[in-house]
């Protein structure tokens, strides 16, 4: 389940890769750790409400076979973030963004970091959504806090080791991959 | 000599509508793209189609009321409608089958299953 909205006591929720969550909870706290993967924090302060999704790479490769496609791109998981907010009230020309993550932690791999923030950046400028605060690149994993009833958010750096391994998404989750059913 | 499949896909993603460009037009259709429903139905006022494919969730008007606009006109009302959506609740499903939609199909899409389901509605 990806949506919670709770008003009770204090709720820290982790956003692990290749999930998203939403709440309007004003003691809800969404927190996740980044190596190279990016986290997009989204709020709509007109309704108080907010969302983070945390992937860890951008698109699919166009040479890749159709069926590997899912949801830990961040295409996919920008889209369902978006759409979840909407569902629950938010208009898209109010929505703010914050993004944060990409770094490049161990040198002579490939830049994921560098990859997943310049998506990131152009997924928003395409969708015209205002990018209000991002802090994306560097060496260091960073841990952020996001209060999404506020759209406070607090980003700091931790250890490298802290920061999950970017696992190969069929290893965390098979996602139902674009079942049809006619009627 | 077969006539090349007009398809319409309706989303307000932009990166969205860029998967479905490449993966619709790589294999052989003649796509269209709007970005919501009010897009889709100025669009469709002059223009000819064969599949629709929509997003559920869109600004100022969504899957569901350009499906019902659709299946309430003249000019495309027996066109086949495909529903893209990232939804996957039961009672939106269908609210869709109810509004017309012809198929229902979930984000992310498989592009050799969204191929084959476009082909089966066309003909």
């Amino acid at each position: 389940m990806n949506t919670i909205i709770t008003s009770g006591a204090t709720v820290r929720l982790t956003v692990l890769q290749g999930q998203f969550k939403i709440s309007a909870g004003p003691r809800v706290e969404l927190s996740t750790v980044l190596g190279s993967c990016v986290a997009t924090c989204l709020y709509d302060p007109e309704i108080e409400l907010g969302g983070m999704n945390h992937f860890l790479l951008p698109e699919p490769p166009s040479g890749r076979s159709p069926g590997e496609v899912d949801v830990h791109y961040g295409v996919y998981l920008m889209e369902m973030l978006i759409n979840e907010m909407l569902s629950y009230g938010a208009h898209k020309n109010r929505l703010r963004a914050h993004l944060y993550g990409g770094a490049n932690i161990r040198a002579g791999m490939q830049q994921i970091g560098t990859a997943n923030a310049e998506f990131a950046r152009s997924f928003l400028r395409s969708e015209r959504i205002e990018l209000v605060r991002e802090d994306l690149g560097g060496a260091n994993a960073r841990r952020v806090d996001f209060r999404p009833a506020s759209g406070k958010v607090r980003c700091r750096t931790v250890a490298s080791s802290d920061a999950p391994e970017v696992q190969a998404p069929p290893m965390i989750r098979q996602a139902p991959r674009g079942e049809v059913e006619l009627f | 000599m077969s006539r090349t499949t007009r398809v319409l896909t309706v989303d307000d993603s932009a990166s969205m509508r860029a998967l479905l460009n490449h993966a619709l037009s790589t294999n052989g259709f003649e796509v269209s793209q709007a970005d919501d429903g009010v897009s889709a139905l100025e669009w469709l006022a002059v223009n000819e189609v064969d599949v629709v494919i929509t997003d559920i969730n869109m600004p100022r008007l969504d899957g569901f009321g350009l499906i019902e606009q659709v299946r309430g006109g003249t000019r495309h009302r027996d066109r086949p409608i495909l529903v893209l959506t990232t939804e996957s609740s039961d009672e939106k499903k269908a609210r869709a089958r109810a509004a017309g939609a012809t198929g229902w199909i979930v984000k992310p899409f498989d592009t050799d299953k969204l191929v084959a389901a476009v082909r089966r509605v066309a003909h």
